[in-house]
């Protein structure tokens, strides 16, 4: 930091409107850059491979379209050393950890992260409600059942999903309409993630600044946000998913949450109100405001810091946030129903008995009366619950769903609920996974709430309570590290700043030769004074030390930003529909199997040809293909899911009439053999055979499918009833003739494949993609001449090798 | 086929009687078949069916038998072929000054299944006097695979009918037809009885089938004949092309994009696709049915290239840009068989100044090609062609003219649009064309028209004003004092 930047710097704080216009454009830029940095696959790329996102996008670059590339990138940059000159004018401090450790830990994460992967695809299914909200305007959306999905059942969707996503980006495009902008929907669903992310980083300014009065913590906490790997694995360009606006209304909603606290303020709480009944439109995982702001509230109140505020902020949220929530049909009287809601309301009327009971005491000033009181109101909670445990067990109250189960007990899933342990972002967090996502924050993340414990006020409650049950959550889950990230971050800010405002401190007395009180000399008040407003500022004014302590830092920074930027360009900016690879010269090569299949089937398929595949790939088909799927990623029946799982997993005789009863044309397996793409089918398949197992116990065994010696085999070691499998026929059907006889070799399970491979008779090869990673077949239709399929195939595979040319023999008159 | 020819050979006979009828009478009475004042001297009909198309070329002498000077000349044709037909073209074989020719398909008789094209010569011809008449045109989607399934490494065989005489409203003294072949496997054509010193009809020289001479033929003669030949290469047909050009003067850019509705006519597979025959063949047989690449030669000078389809971005293109050539090749996603479609967009920039020029009073003259597809050596031909010229908002007196057949050509609008913070609308140009072939890429299409400076400026000063009026009324607004109490 070259000292004209500081003096420009510390000349330009001086007056507060000038102060603010500062802070304002960096954190605009903070915000721009979190948006950017979103982008990184788009950008990157040359303009014919541009935007292979999960949803891809393609700019239509009607003007001269050269603006991105450098622009955008060095923006970003500029962003953040202006933020960092900021910040380091200001201070620093260090702590144990070493950034290499953190990062060989991140790729050895990136490595387990490869072998399970599941393939993110709501954001197929959103885009696709999108188009029809679009199209058929908000109440035809709000009524829609989709008959293209679940065949032969069909999914009241407009009453199954959380609408707040897709309207906003209705109205989105319905505003740039109104302005004649004319933007593509699709644009608006890629870009709309990390529009949003801005406006997070925005809203993580605003809450940290609610924590502390230091400045520089705020905009820190913003470019945290900005570049948080756990943040931007949710809101690259392209994942257009609940959570892309469902962060921000979180970090928001927490924020008005503490500004009505603090205020006492009843338009605050009204507020806070309406962005939760958003939050609830938006993402199931509203349920963690729905329990944190009832805890943060009993925590305070077990602390003894009751009071009118946390009174008329609670009740306020409470009785329209309820009523909000309740619009939306999904919800419906959940808020009401369900456990996961019943702290809210046990908290609610707890304290409209302490309202109550403090009326009392401040009107009869009774010691005894007041113990009593006390007593009295301990007594209501205690039945309340006891009255809410038997409620619940008489079956009036819905007990807590699986999945919340799961939340207590990580093997829970496993066990009873097999669905969604099949899900790889349900499973429970590796360690590294917290360096990979969280990098330098994680060590800077105990440091804040330490500091928030330094002055506990009401809003550094929340931070504590919201840290502690975060982290749990977090742990337990791959998913909720999501929900995590906020509050890593605005403690990250605050131990960070708080640093920074030490260590930093341009007023140094040396420069005014101000004697004064100055008792201690710098080096001892580091260790009393982190952070003291009240009184005088006394700093750290030893060159040395500060130069080692914010050289430090920046190089910590550094590091971080260099690690968010990879982590973001590696993996999570590569979606998984797209597979990119590098060719022996170094050039890039993707491989685009899922797509080049999805478009054939979209082609050359009947319009309402029926797909049949594992519900992976449900949500995939109907949005790519356009086509009717059998089971999708809204697992709400887990029936159909396990009659696909059993036709996937029983002899053809067994699953061909399962193909016919739901008139299914096609049947998609995913094959990553030849590729070593190893989130393929047969990876998955023991998961299909538990589902499928769960509900025909006698007639899918897990067990059969492993060898006497307890293994999971392709190659000639496999059991007879995992050779005979639909899944594992159709997934090696032909692939023997790809190599010299006796050389077929399975590149993901590193096993050679008997020399003899499947044959198939109900089902033929319909379309193999160019790595083999997509595979359909077409459902045979009935025998022209009557007879089973085993016997009509072995009959042409008899009459090929004398008559290659006519297939059929003569037709001749039945006669019965 | 077969109804088409026996009602085609029951018209001849009508016309055969008629003209003795016609003869006498004036021209004008009888309004359902056009008047014999022609005899056709010689003539000489190229049948080419060496791309996916057929272009068809009749090199005839047509002299006038009547006793008026005559300058209408028509062409008969079946209605199926009337809605096949494209890019008509006729000139003089001897003179190439001999200005233009009106050519328009007419329908004399709405009952009768023979239309008509109308040549309108453009001098009268003298009674007795003789002109060289050059014919060119396209038919598209003329062939029909035979077998129509085949298996993915089997040959693709093509069949075309056609008559072994030319089709004309007059008698032809003397005429000649020959079939170009894409190659010299032929497998199966008609043979007729030869005449003078030809034993037997068609004479088979290499990859060409000579019928003829002929003796005089009276008018509307037909002899039905199929030759089936070898094609092994994609029969690709464009059922939809919409070719989008947006013009913008501040940016001093020309946007393209256009969108394909690709199909393959050729056999459709009679087994299911199979990929590792598919992989092998690429290697060991590349020549194939299949459709595996188009070649997009551009203008020089076009840059930042895109190629979607309706899931997104395809990834299998390349784009060699330097400065002799921009070409873009792309590869649909799956290899194209006979039946299968691929619907894809494709776009490019280019800079202003490569199309459009000012004139010396202030207007504008944009020069583009009318179309620009692949350049495929089997050649692709287009069914509906639908450009639209997007001008500047507030563009004004807007004419074309192109060199595309005018008989090809079948609307053209003036429309408006509005995009990008537009108030009054962009002029849009909407031409739509049918039955266009590769061959007539590179036609230009000019657009001429103005605009003024006022129109250029209008949307800087509306988006200035509408800032400006948003700033003041928040400003008016915010310092509106709202509050009930005060201090």
């Amino acid at each position: 930091m070259s000292a004209d930047t500081l003096q420009v710097l510390a000349s330009a704080g001086k007056g507060e409107s000038t102060r603010t216009i500062l802070r304002f454009i960096i954190l605009s830029l903070i915000a721009g850059a979190a948006i950017a940095s979103r982008l990184f696959s788009v950008i990157r790329k040359c303009p014919l491979s541009a935007g292979s996102q999960l949803l891809s996008w393609q700019s239509r670059p009607s003007r001269r379209g050269q603006l991105s590339g450098l622009l955008r990138l060095s923006a970003f940059w500029a962003a953040l050393l202006t933020a960092a000159s900021f910040q380091v004018s200001r201070a620093l401090f260090t702590n144990v950890g070493s950034p290499s450790l953190s990062q060989s830990c991140a790729r050895a994460e990136r490595q387990s992260r490869m072998v399970a992967d599941n393939p993110l695809v709501d954001p197929w299914f959103n885009f696709r409600a999108t188009k029809y909200l679009v199209a058929n305007g908000f109440y035809k959306f709000w009524d829609w059942f989709d008959d293209r999905t679940w065949h032969p059942l069909g999914r009241v969707t407009g009453g199954t999903l959380y609408p707040g996503l897709m309207v906003t980006s209705g109205a989105i495009y319905h505003a740039l309409r109104a302005l004649t902008i004319p933007v593509d929907i699709r644009n608006i669903c890629v870009l709309l993630a990390p529009a949003f992310s801005g406006l997070t980083a925005f809203a993580a300014y605003l809450l940290t600044n609610e924590m502390t009065p230091s400045p520089s913590a705020g905009l820190l906490a913003a470019i945290f946000m900005g570049i948080a790997p756990g943040y931007i694995s949710r809101s690259v360009a392209g994942s257009y998913d609940n959570e892309a606006i469902a962060i921000f209304l979180l970090v928001f909603t927490f924020f008005l949450w503490i500004r009505a606290l603090k205020q006492g303020s009843m338009l605050w709480g009204v507020l806070c109100a309406l962005f939760y009944g958003y939050m609830v439109a938006s993402w199931g995982g509203y349920a963690f405001i729905t329990c944190l702001l009832p805890l943060h509230a009993f925590v305070l109140i077990c602390m003894g810091r009751y009071s009118t505020r946390l009174y008329v902020a609670y009740t306020t949220w409470y009785a329209l946030g309820t009523l909000a929530s309740m619009q939306i049909p999904f919800v419906g009287f959940l808020p009401v129903k369900t456990s996961e809601h019943m702290p809210a309301l046990g908290i609610f009327g707890f304290l409209q008995l302490l309202a109550f009971l403090d009326y009392v005491r401040s009107a009869i000033p009774s010691r005894q009366f007041q113990t009593f009181l006390w007593l009295f109101a301990g007594g209501t909670f205690g039945l309340g619950l006891a009255a809410l445990v038997v409620a619940t067990s008489a079956g009036f109250i819905a007990p807590w769903s699986g999945r919340f189960y799961s939340l207590w007990d990580t093997g829970y899933a496993k066990i009873h609920i097999p669905i969604i342990a099949s899900v790889s972002e349900h499973q429970p967090t590796a360690w590294p996974a917290f360096f990979f996502d969280l990098n330098m924050l994680i060590w800077l993340f105990p440091a804040g709430v330490y500091l928030c414990f330094q002055n506990l006020a009401d809003e550094h409650v929340f931070i504590v309570v919201y840290a502690l049950f975060g982290s749990y959550f977090a742990g337990v889950m791959v998913r909720l590290m999501l929900t995590l990230t906020p509050v890593v971050c605005v403690a990250a800010a605050i131990s960070a700043s708080s640093l920074l405002d030490t260590y930093l401190n341009v007023k140094s007395p040396n420069a005014e030769e101000h004697p004064a009180d100055d008792n201690t000399d710098g080096k001892k008040s580091g260790k009393t004074g982190l952070k003291s407003t009240s009184k005088p500022v006394v700093g750290i004014y030893g060159w040395l030390s500060k130069g080692t302590v914010a050289g430090a830092m920046t190089v910590y920074l550094l590091l971080f930003v260099m690690h968010c930027t990879w982590v973001t360009s590696n993996a999570y900016s590569s979606p998984s529909v797209v597979l990119a690879s590098r060719m022996p010269d170094g050039s890039q090569h993707i491989i685009d199997d899922y797509r080049e299949a999805y478009q054939w089937l979209r082609q050359n398929t009947k319009e309402d040809a029926k797909i049949m595949s594992w519900w992976d790939y449900g949500y995939q088909i109907g949005g790519m293909a356009d086509r009717p799927t059998l089971v999708d990623n809204n697992t709400w029946n887990n029936t159909h899911i396990a009659t696909v799982g059993k036709a996937m997993s029983s002899r053809e005789e067994v699953s061909y009439p399962i193909m016919r009863q739901h008139e299914v044309d096609y049947v998609l397996v995913v094959f990553g053999g030849l590729l070593g793409y190893s989130g393929d089918d047969i990876n998955k398949f023991l998961w299909m055979v538990r589902i499928a197992e769960g509900i025909w116990p006698d007639e899918v065994k897990e067990r059969e499918f492993f060898t006497p010696r307890g293994e999971y085999r392709v190659d000639g070691e496999a059991t007879e009833t995992m050779k005979n499998s639909l899944m594992y026929k159709m997934s090696y059907y032909n692939y023997n003739s790809l190599f010299p006889p006796g050389q077929a070799q399975d590149r993901v399970r590193q096993s050679r494949l008997p020399e003899v491979g499947p044959s198939l008779s109900t089902i033929e090869e319909a379309f193999t993609s160019e790595n083999w990673i997509i595979r359909i077949y077409k459902v045979k239709d009935l025998d022209n001449f009557g007879r089973d399929h085993a016997s009509a195939a072995a009959f042409d595979r008899g009459l090929k090798k004398k008559k290659a040319a006519k297939k059929r023999g003569p037709r001749q008159l039945r006669v019965d | 086929m077969k109804t088409s020819a026996v009602f085609s050979a029951a018209l001849s006979l009508l016309s055969l009687v008629s003209p003795s009828s016609a003869k006498s009478t004036t021209p004008a009475a009888s309004p359902s078949t056009p008047p014999q004042v022609w005899k056709n001297a010689n003539l000489v009909h190229i049948i080419s069916v060496e791309k996916n198309y057929v272009k068809e070329n009749i090199n005839v002498l047509v002299e006038n038998i009547s006793k008026q000077p005559q300058d209408e000349y028509f062409l008969p044709l079946t209605a199926d072929e009337a809605s096949r037909i494209g890019g008509i073209e006729v000139k003089d074989r001897k003179n190439a000054q001999a200005g233009p020719f009106g050519v328009e398909v007419v329908e004399l008789d709405p009952k009768s299944n023979t239309q008509y094209v109308r040549i309108k010569l453009p001098a009268a011809l003298k009674a007795g006097a003789q002109q060289t008449l050059g014919i060119s045109y396209y038919l598209l989607k003329a062939y029909k695979p035979l077998p129509a399934s085949i298996k993915q490494d089997e040959q693709q065989f093509l069949s075309h009918s056609f008559s072994a005489y030319c089709p004309s409203a007059y008698t032809t003294s003397k005429q000649k037809t020959e079939v170009k072949l894409p190659s010299a496997n032929i497998p199966d054509y008609t043979k007729l009885p030869g005449s003078g010193d030809v034993k037997e009809f068609p004479v088979k020289q290499g990859t060409k089938l000579t019928y003829g001479p002929f003796d005089e033929k009276p008018a509307g003669a037909f002899e039905p004949a199929q030759v089936r030949f070898e094609f092994n290469k994609p029969v690709s047909h464009v059922t939809e092309l919409e070719r989008d050009i947006e013009v913008s003067h501040w940016g001093g850019n020309v946007a393209f994009e256009e969108r394909y509705t690709l199909i393959h006519r050729g056999a459709n597979l009679s087994d299911q696709f199979n990929r590792v025959k598919w992989a092998q063949s690429v290697y060991y047989a590349p020549n194939t049915h299949a459709l595996r690449e188009m070649k997009f030669p551009l203008r020089v000078g076009s840059a930042d290239p895109y190629y979607t389809d309706v899931i997104g971005n395809v990834s299998t293109s390349r784009f060699r840009s330097n400065k002799r050539e921009a070409l873009l090749e792309i590869k649909p996603r799956y290899p194209l068989f006979g039946g299968w479609k691929y619907p894809f967009t494709i776009g490019w920039n280019s800079d202003a100044k490569n199309f459009l020029r000012q004139t010396v009073n202030g207007g504008y003259i944009l020069n583009v090609p009318f179309l620009e597809g692949p350049r495929q050596p089997e050649g692709i031909e287009y069914e509906q062609v639908q450009v639209r010229v997007t001008l500047p908002e507030g563009a004004e007196n807007v004419k074309y003219s192109t060199a595309v057949p005018s008989s090809s050509i079948t609307s053209d609008d003036i429309e408006v649009q509005k995009t990008f913070l537009d108030t009054i609308g962009r002029t849009v140009l909407v031409i739509k064309a049918r039955n266009l072939v590769d061959e007539l890429r590179e036609r230009e299409l000019i657009v001429s028209y103005d605009y003024p400076l006022s129109a250029s400026l209008r949307k800087p000063f509306i988006v200035f004003g509408s800032a400006m009026t948003l700033f003041v009324s928040t400003w008016v607004l915010g310092n509106l004092n709202l509050k009930f109490t005060s201090k």
